[in-house]
């Protein structure tokens, strides 16, 4: 796309460059409501004319396009100067629903553009800018609100009242509006070099935030299908800036691991971690706290200290679990994940940590087995082979005291047996003589004994 | 006697603190959002980077140890492996009596 398309989105960016502070208040003060359409395509046609010579008719209808959309932004702009208390706007009253009001203008004056205007396709940044921004008001909008709502005496709630549609009112039409910019990437037909097609991650990913804050997220599945429906006519993910796959493949990996489909989360979250920009901290730090309970669940492994020294945050929530787990403390798991529950839930991984509780227990039980050492060797020089008879009750006596609390022997067998099935530990359970046979190659798959 | 002088002392600056607050308390319901959207990722400063400035750059080995298998065997003078030892002695004694 070259970075023009990048240079025009600045322009509609409702935040002024660090090196212009002063930028929005210069556009505000440029025109007048009376003028600015004018004002807007004088602009556009002597620039477009002089510079590259086009004659006036062709490019009259793109100017017509863009006339709407940048009077969109000026009038927006107004909104925006005025709800930040601007004495510029003559101290006018405001909220970010006008804002998100104004801004939604512009973003369909922008959409039109595509459909009515003959908008280039390189000029799509600005769409991103557009959508960006409009998810970032409608939140603000619904968030204001709800604390008006707050204020209120509360006689306004209705038999139909639903507070979780409510409290998102906004975002859900700004849901729309981001739908509709990623059905206009998708189903342009233009060749793919002069494609929209070009933003359409960018938009998927800020329609996957937008649904994860909804807490719908199995709606990113439906846009995740009609991705790979049109998959054979749309450049390659690996085709797109590094930030937008990043952040695609986090969102694609949280999503499977919330569908519970934890070998697909780990390949996208790895995808993720690997592609990282190495110093984005906090966003390593989001795709760690997936990735650790996915890795526990599927390849049985745990973040080492040096993996979590840069992250205070993490080091806090998961050493005291990991040290529980390799150690087989049952107790000590509980507690510590009692201890971050607050934190393991509101990141939707408390269910999966919880899952650990059998590898912590699976460390237990080796324990044992490593503790009853080897058989007298039949022959002296023959290779030494271990115990492979356990009782239930030693089993019994390591689990009541990892669990600080006695476990009756039904449910002794009970977990031994879960182990089993599980493959955690291979063997049979002999409730006649009350011992476990362990089998005598691998008794515990995957750990070297 | 002491103590509650303290006790008191804390009372009277807390009092000011407290309706000093309220403006901020105001602001809670945003960043009680702020929090509970902690595993939002934010944008990248930069759209694109090289394969040099990433996670992965610098081989297999630097992301090797960085995850470890989840049963430590050196991990056995702690105090829990030690008292567990001492568990399972007793039941080797209580089976031979």
């Amino acid at each position: 796309m070259g970075m023009k398309g990048y240079d025009l989105a600045q322009t509609l960016s409702p935040i002024p460059p660090a090196d212009k502070p002063d930028r929005l208040k210069a556009v505000w003060l440029s025109t007048n409501h009376y003028g600015v359409k004018d004002d807007v395509t004088h602009g556009l046609v002597q620039a477009l004319t002089s510079r590259s010579g086009y004659p006036r008719e062709e490019v009259r209808e793109e100017v017509n396009g863009w006339t709407e959309v940048f009077s969109a932004y000026w009038k927006a702009i107004g909104e925006l100067l005025a709800v930040d208390g601007d004495s510029i706007v003559n101290g006018r009253r405001t909220s970010w629903t006008k804002v998100y009001e104004a801004w939604k203008e512009m973003t369909m004056a922008l959409h039109r553009g595509y459909t009515h205007h003959n908008f280039e396709a390189w000029t799509i940044p600005c769409l991103y800018t557009a959508g960006k921004y409009l998810r970032a008001f409608a939140i603000k909008s619904d968030e204001e609100r709800g604390q008006i709502d707050a204020g209120g005496d509360g006689l306004e709630i209705r038999d139909d009242f639903d507070p979780e549609m409510e409290k998102h009112q906004q975002l859900r039409d700004c849901e729309q509006q981001l739908k509709r910019i990623f059905t206009l990437c998708l189903t342009d037909r233009a060749e793919i070099t002069e494609s929209r097609k070009w933003g359409i991650y960018a938009i998927v990913n800020l329609l996957f935030k937008t649904y994860f804050k909804l807490n719908s997220a199995n709606l990113a599945r439906t846009i995740l299908k009609a991705l790979s429906t049109n998959k054979g006519n749309m450049p390659p993910l690996e085709a797109f800036p590094a930030a937008q796959r990043v952040t695609f493949k986090y969102y694609e990996g949280v999503l499977s691991f919330l569908e519970e489909n934890y070998v697909e989360a780990e390949k996208h979250l790895d995808e993720a971690w690997r592609g990282c920009k190495k110093d984005a901290m906090p966003n390593k730090e989001r795709i760690l706290a997936y990735l650790i309970p996915c890795r526990l669940l599927t390849t049985h492994t745990l973040p080492s200290k040096a993996l979590l020294e840069p992250f205070p945050r993490l080091q806090k929530s998961f050493l005291p679990l990991a040290q529980c787990i390799r150690r087989g403390d049952l107790h000590g798991f509980d507690l510590a994940l009692q201890q971050g529950e607050e934190e393991f839930v509101k990141r939707r991984i408390y269910l999966t940590l919880e899952r650990g509780r059998d590898i912590a227990l699976r460390n237990l039980l080796r324990k044992v087995f490593l503790a009853k050492g080897f058989e007298e060797p039949k022959n002296p020089g023959d290779a030494p082979l271990r115990k492979t008879r356990i009782r239930v009750a030693e089993f019994g006596a390591a689990i009541s005291f990892a669990n600080r609390e006695t476990t009756d022997s039904d449910e002794v067998e009970c977990l031994l047996a879960n182990m089993i099935y599980k493959n955690l530990m291979k063997g049979y359970i002999s409730r006649e003589h009350g011992i476990v046979v362990l089998s005598k190659n691998g008794a515990f798959p995957g750990t070297g004994v | 006697m002491a103590s509650s002088d303290s006790k008191a002392t804390t009372t009277q600056e807390k009092a000011p603190t407290q309706q000093q607050s309220k403006p901020e308390e105001e602001q809670k319901p945003s960043n009680a959002a702020v929090l509970g959207e902690d595993d939002e990722f934010e944008d990248f400063p930069v759209d694109d980077w090289a394969e040099e400035e990433t996670e992965a750059a610098g081989g297999n080995n630097t992301t090797q140890h960085l995850w470890e298998e989840s049963w430590d065997d050196d991990d056995t003078t702690d105090d829990f492996s030690t008292q567990l030892k001492e568990e399972l002695k007793k039941v080797e004694a209580s089976k031979r009596r």
